[in-house]
């Protein structure tokens, strides 16, 4: 039971009012969760994948008891979400919101202990356990300096050891490298990897990072306003796109570019994006050299100015891609002016 | 299974013993939060004597040397200065302990710690007990030295009448307090906002309780609503023991149970209400968002 999530047809509507103008406003229902199943077994690092206002921290939110949801069931441990929320707590480690969620005004030792004392550890277990904890991540001299001195790195680093206090067997882990420098995010995750590896946790992991769930995950699931698009071995997914060849273009690109490559026999997806400020084109297409002629013929007419043309392997974003017509970085919802 | 061992045995059903603990974990943490920003103390220890520095010296102006008269004639003390000074002292302690949730609540919803309590198995209302108790205690020392003060400069005798009786009475109220302070923070959990009502019901406690004036000078309804209102029968008992300016019920133990049934029914109104709204919040929006 422990280390296990089974979710059965979650479903979330978030009630609020659209504001117009000064005294009016009028209800506005919004469906963050459409009918989410998942279930992750024990010991696997399992990827959330999604883009932004996909309902992924709605979903975490739940399974960690901060919200109830609108209809349908969750257990995590064996613990039901709604009837057992606080046997959920114990045995859940998570970290939300980043950083945000610690006491910057503390020290780093004294955040960890001021948590352990709320999971009920003894305060000699306390401080036994803050000290592996310390240890564990590396803080060393900075456990004693205030929250509010750290870097953003550090803040994260010890908002993961949070989650790490009450040795959960579950960690819950929403977008953990969001505000992460590259090197301070691959460090974070080569952490998440090993707890996962020597102590056997099993891991929830957001992201809107699609190589980050690759480099990580086991299993994935993409998720997209609110639905599950797809779940899975992250090498199925890939494969699960069969016989397609993804061919990236970059240059100057005009937008009615998309719907000519689209017009192509073989052409079964393509997107617009920009990568450095240059625009990108991504293509899937069924057989590749034969296209590729057409593809750069099509450019041409459309008056695309090409500099670069990678074939690419296969890659979770791809996946995406079929499924939705869209890049991960363009956003799902419109705001609904939901005050965050 | 693989070898994690589980902090506590039943996962999420603490002991009084482990709930205790979390408590006194959360007196220290305020502590320390608070010893990092300066000038709190001061704050608590200077607004008490300005809040009742005013009236005396309107008193003295406007009613020159028969001030002392006019006011035995109607609250049963000449002590105006004692009365005003014990008056704003129960009122920063109430007031202050009548906030403390709420505050609590909003700073906690503002730096965003809020979600991480309810990420523990400790019940909030634990943590709140302990907020309380840090925040009552830091308040009523405050009051005290500043009563202490005041008199000093005023030129009258702290220490009059029967002051363990005035002690009983600042400890029974504390309580009924707890649970109308948790009511507040219901409203604050749901309505996401502390300030504009703060504001509001800073005055309207002020007046009802009486901090300046007996509420027997009150029209009749507003002193029947006045004495619905615990801190009403802990000021006029702290009064009544040191001043004599007389219980509602004539004997100091009569008014003592009125505390003592407000003692029992406002924290379980208080909890009742603020699990309830907690509920209802994490049906919606969630306790993390303002
Ligand atoms: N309190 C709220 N009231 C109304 N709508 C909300 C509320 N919270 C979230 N939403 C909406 O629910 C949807 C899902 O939001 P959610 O935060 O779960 O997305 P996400 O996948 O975590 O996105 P991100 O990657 O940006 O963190 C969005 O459309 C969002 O605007
Ligand atoms: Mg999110």
């Amino acid at each position: 039971m422990y280390g296990t999530v089974v979710v059965e047809n979650l479903t979330k509507t978030y009630y609020t009012k659209q504001r117009k103008g000064l005294f009016k406003s009028e209800p506005r229902n919004v469906e963050a969760l459409k009918g989410v199943s998942l279930d992750v077994k024990e010991g696997e690092i399992f990827g959330l994948l999604g883009p932004n206002g996909a309902g992924k921290t709605t979903l975490i939110k739940i399974l960690s008891t901060l919200l109830l949801p609108t209809t349908g069931s969750a257990r995590l441990n064996g613990y039901d979400v709604v009837t057992d929320d606080n046997a959920v707590r114990a045995t859940v480690g998570c970290m939300l919101m980043g950083d945000r969620g610690l006491y910057w005004k503390l020290t780093g030792r004294e955040n960890l202990l001021y948590f352990g004392a709320l999971y009920h550890y003894s305060p000699a277990d306390r401080k036994r356990r803050a000290q592996e904890v310390i240890d564990m991540l590396d803080l060393g001299d900075l456990a004693d300096r205030s929250v509010e001195t750290y870097s953003s790195g550090q803040k994260m680093k010890l908002a993961f050891g949070k989650a790490l206090i009450n040795d959960a067997p579950l960690l819950i882990l929403d977008e953990p490298t969001n505000t992460l420098d590259v090197p301070s995010a691959s460090e974070l995750r080569a952490i998440v990897r090993q707890k996962n590896q020597q102590e056997g946790k099993t891991v929830i992991y957001t992201t809107h990072i699609m190589a980050e769930a690759e480099t990580l995950c086991e299993r994935v699931a993409i998720i997209d306003y609110g639905q599950m698009l797809a779940s899975g071995k992250v090498a199925e997914l890939k494969s699960s796109l069969g016989r397609e060849h993804v061919t990236r273009i970059a240059g100057v690109i005009p937008a009615k570019a998309v719907e000519a490559v689209k017009k192509l026999p073989a052409v079964s997806q393509a997107t617009l994006g920009s990568v450095d400020g240059m625009a990108e084109l991504t293509v899937m297409s069924h057989n590749g050299t034969d296209t590729l002629a057409r593809l750069i013929e099509t450019l041409g007419q459309v008056g695309a100015t090409i500099q670069k043309i990678t074939p690419q392997d296969v890659t979770l974003e791809d996946v995406f891609i079929a499924k939705t017509g869209r890049t991960l970085a363009e956003n799902t919802a419109v705001d609904t002016g939901a005050k965050k | 299974m693989s070898a994690i061992t589980l902090p506590n045995r039943t996962p999420g059903k603490p002991g009084p013993a482990a709930l205790i603990s979390a408590m006194f974990a959360t007196v220290r943490a305020r502590l320390l939060i608070v010893s990092r920003y300066k000038g709190q103390l001061l704050n608590e220890i200077v607004t008490p004597i300005v809040l009742a520095a005013m009236p005396i010296l309107l008193g003295r102006a406007t009613a020159g040397d028969r001030a002392s008269e006019v006011f035995l004639a109607n609250t049963g003390t000449a002590n105006y200065v004692g009365f005003m000074l014990i008056g704003s002292a129960v009122f920063v302690i109430v007031s202050n302990a009548f906030w403390h949730v709420a505050n609590w609540l909003r700073w906690e919803m503002e730096t965003g710690t809020l979600e991480s309590i309810y990420l523990t198995p400790t019940h909030r209302v634990f943590v709140a007990a302990g907020t309380g108790i840090y925040s009552t205690s830091r308040s009523t020392v405050g009051a005290f030295v500043a009563y202490l003060i005041g008199s000093a400069i005023m030129g009258i005798n702290p220490f009059q009448g029967d002051l363990l009786i005035a002690f009983l009475f600042i400890l029974f109220g504390l309580i009924p307090l707890f649970g109308m302070t948790l009511l507040y923070g219901a409203l604050v959990l749901k309505l996401k906002e502390a300030n504009a009502m703060l504001n509001l019901m800073q005055w309207v406690v002020n007046f009802l309780m009486g901090v300046f004036f007996p509420i027997t000078v009150m029209p009749a309804a507003a002193q029947f609503i006045a004495k619905l209102f615990p801190p009403t029968w802990m000021t006029n008992g702290v009064r009544s023991a040191m001043l004599g300016v007389g219980y509602f019920f004539n004997e100091w133990y009569f008014d003592l149970a009125v505390l003592w049934f407000f003692m029992l029914a406002a924290p379980m109104l208080g909890v009742w209400a603020f699990k309830k709204v907690e509920n209802s919040v994490r049906r919606n929006e969630g306790v993390g968002q303002f």
